[in-house]
Formats: C-alpha cells, structure tokens, sequence
C-alpha cells in the first residue's frame, strides 16, 4: 500500500509539472523557449528517424505496394488517361504562352526570375494525428530559416517553423494555427484560408464583391507567403453573408497524405515576420506585395 | 530497482516514438489517413514489469517525448501518458495476465489517453475538441493499438521478463 502511496504523490506531482510545462510553453510561445526544446529534441532524433526511415522504406513500400495492388491499377489507367489530356493540353499552353509573353511585353510587367529553392526530402512526422507537422531532411546548414514557405508539385504545402542543422519541421496549412492569404484567381479578390485539422480549408473573405464558385482557384496573395502559389479549389459555390462575411470550403491542392519531395523557397524573404494570430477564426497579418508574378514551381 | 530494466523500458520508448513518427507516417502504413500510437502500449506493457513510481515516471518521459516531437503544447502528451500509467498500474494488479484483457486494457487505455490529450489541449485553447474528425482521431489509432497489442506486448515481455519477477506478482 505504501508503494501505492508514494506513486500516487509521483503521479500528482508530475501531472501538476504537465500542465505547469503547458502554461510555461503557452506563456513563452512568442519568445520560443519551448521551440528550442523540441529543436533540440528533433536534432537528436534526427539520425535515429532517418536510419529507420532508410532501413524501412523499401519493407514498408512493399507493404503499401501488395496492399494497393488494385489502386495501383486504377491509378495506372488514369494516369494514361490524364497523359492523353497532358497532350492536348500542351499543344494548348504553347499557344496561351505565347499570348502571355506578348501581354507581358504590352504592360512592362517586370517578371523576376525564379525563387532559388532547395529540394528536401520528408522522413518524419509529428508524433501523433493531431499533429500537422512533416520533418524535412534540410536544415540550417542548406539555408532553411524559419518562416520560408515549402511547396510541391501541386501547390503550397505550409510554412517551416522549426530548424535545427540538419532537419527542419514543415507545419501544413491544413494546421488550424496557420492562416494563408490568398487570392481568387478569377476575380482578384482576397481572403485567407485556414486549416480545419482535417479535410478541405475554410476560406473568408470580407466585403467580397462578387461570390466565389465552385472549381474556382486560389493562389497565395503575397506577403508571408510568395504570391502565386497555387493553394486550393473551392468546393462549394458562396456568396457573401450578411453583406459582409463569406465563407466556403477549399480543397487543398497538394495531397498531404503523399508527401515524399517538397521545395523550400529560399530565396523569399516573407515580408512580415510577426507571427501570426493564434486560432483559425485570426485573419492572418499580409503585407501589399508588388503585383503578383508567376512562380516556377 | 533494476536499471537494465529501465534501461530496456528507455530504450523500448524511443524505438516506438521512432516507429511512430517515421513508419507509421502518412505515405507509409498509415490506413486510412491514422496510425497507431505504439508508445502507449510501451507504457502499459512496461507497467507490469516495472516499480510504480517508475512506472509513472516513464509515463511522464514518453509523453514529453512526444510532445518534443509534436505540434502542439509541451506538458499535454506528458500529462496524459502520466495518468494512463498510473490507471495501468492500478489495472495490473486487478487484471490476469489473459491475452483479452491485456487487448481490452491497451485498447480503454488507449481511448483514455488520446482523450486526456484532446481535453488538456482544448483547455489550452489549441481547439483540438472542435476537430471535425476528433471522433476517429481517437478512436482509430486506439483500434491500431489494439491490433498491434499483443506483439508489442509480447516483445517488452520479452525483454523485461525474466530478469527479475513482475513487482505485482511479488
């Protein structure tokens, strides 16, 4: 009974720690005292996630390739099927390119050249569900820095906001914390989206002159972000509430559960480094950029 | 105190917070968009070898790893891992060592500690309640812990049995 006794004082004593190393991480979240912790941590596990993840890639992708035998199938018909689309598409784009460059000559668009980027590899994740963080395999030593934004093939990915030498933690803009400011590409109007945690983002808009449209794209808006960057579709037709707020549903346009090569933007300096407000309903804090230009992604 | 024992409890964590952050990861065996959360089948496992205030302090090690590793607030994991070991420690010495019970104990536990998390997180304001799919958030991973209890248990058994008897049993 007295071993009992002396592990439940332990147990009190240690979930009052818990929640006083909660209060202490929320208290100091703007001078980043708890990041240096979980930096540190990251750092050591490090080598560990990415000696696992080289010893069981090739098993795992075994698994996930008896396991998928059918999709892999469907996924092989679409494919060619979206390669009969790619060609008729191209034969399409080289004429649009064309326009767009004598457009550009037209207005003495100043088109700067590509952001530098610097591709990396994800092999970690956060330790649970609930967390929408990836650990990239470049750090500070590849001039990564906190803040810089990382794409793929399909579109914007998140933000990194935690760097150490040799990795780097991505945090996804399906996190509710991060608010991203885009733009609808039909109709140049703003707004920011942000993440639910799960499933498609939620865009807002404020006095939103015209309703937004289903299949309607989104593209960053510029300021913490690069502009231009393609960030989703709107899923459902909206239109302004009250004559004032609309609100929709977006899906993402980078598949966060296929997430192996990503870029980060290095050669963007994000014009506001003011973290942003805390909570999904925050609209987040975007500086006017220059007239957006393209991005080769 | 044993401190192989520990040792191997130590060890045994880190390999699950590894597994858990690196194999069982979206592209890799993650079905359905979850995985399964191996570290607090550690923790129950190892309750049954392990004295109770080291029990608990495990508990606290293994959540604070995994908030280190996570996204959300440190202390929530910490807290959450704490209580389940201590309730384990209270279950070892009702429950027999039946592989269904062990099943059933990984898997109420399991449901216990992801929901201590959502609870704490909410109170810290992260919204984690308010989640659209909170619901499977909880549930799915703890049916994962349920599906890879018994070999996971069967390996901290392994490696902590037989240096010295289970203090419950003494």
């Amino acid at each position: 009974m007295r071993r009992f006794d002396r592990s439940t004082s332990l147990f009190m004593i240690l979930l009052f720690l818990s929640f006083l190393l909660a209060t202490v991480d929320v208290r100091s979240s703007e001078s980043g005292a708890g990041d240096s912790l979980r930096s540190l941590a990251q750092a050591a596990f490090t080598p560990l996630q990415k000696a696992t993840d080289t010893v069981t890639r090739p098993i795992v992708g075994f698994i996930d390739g008896v396991a998928n035998l059918a999709a892999l199938r469907d996924e092989n018909e679409r494919l060619r099927a979206d390669l009969r689309d790619a060609e008729r598409r191209i034969q399409d784009a080289a004429a649009l390119e064309a326009r767009v460059r004598e457009l550009e000559a037209m207005l003495n668009i100043d088109v700067p050249g590509d952001f530098a980027t610097v591709t990396a590899s994800i092999f970690a994740q956060g330790a649970t569900g609930f967390d929408h963080v990836r650990i990239i395999d470049k750090g500070s030593a590849d001039g990564i820095v906190v803040g810089q934004a990382v794409i793929d093939e399909n579109g914007l990915v998140g933000r990194i906001d935690l760097v150490n030498a040799q990795s780097a933690r991505v945090i996804l803009i399906t996190d509710p914390s991060v608010s991203v400011g885009v733009k609808v590409v039909t109709t140049n109007e703003s707004g920011w989206t942000s993440g639910q945690g799960f499933g498609p983002l939620t865009l807002t808009m404020y006095r939103a002159t015209r309703p937004v449209v289903e299949g309607d794209g989104l593209v960053t808006q510029g300021g913490r972000f690069p502009p231009n960057i393609r960030v989703g579709t709107v899923r459902n037709t909206a239109t302004l509430k009250a004559g004032f707020q609309l609100v929709t549903e977006v899906d993402a346009t980078a598949d966060f559960g296929r997430l192996g090569l990503v870029k980060v933007i290095v050669g963007f300096s994000p014009l506001d480094v003011i973290e942003e407000p805390a909570g999904p309903q925050a609209p987040p804090i975007t500086v006017p950029t220059q007239e957006p230009v393209g991005v080769e992604q | 105190m044993n401190q192989r024992r520990v040792g191997f409890a130590l060890l045994l964590v880190v390999a699950a917070v590894v597994l858990q952050t690196t194999v069982f990861a979206p592209g890799r065996i993650y079905p359905w968009g979850y995985g399964p959360l191996p570290v607090i089948i550690v923790v129950i496992g190892a309750s049954r070898y392990l004295e109770p205030e080291t029990t608990v302090a495990l508990g606290f090690t293994a959540g604070l790893l995994m908030d280190l590793l996570g996204g959300e607030w440190l202390g929530l994991w910490a807290g959450a891992l704490t209580t389940v070991a201590y309730v384990g420690l209270r279950l070892v010495d009702e429950a027999d060592e039946g592989a269904l019970s062990l099943i059933v104990g990984v898997g109420a536990l399991s449901v216990l500690a992801i929901t201590l998390f959502v609870l704490a997180g909410t109170l810290f304001g992260r919204q984690l309640l308010s989640r659209n799919n909170v619901a499977l958030l909880i549930l799915v991973p703890s049916l994962y812990n349920v599906v890879i209890a018994l070999p996971t248990l069967a390996l901290t058994k392994k490696l902590m049995k037989g240096r010295q008897t289970p203090w419950s049993a003494r």
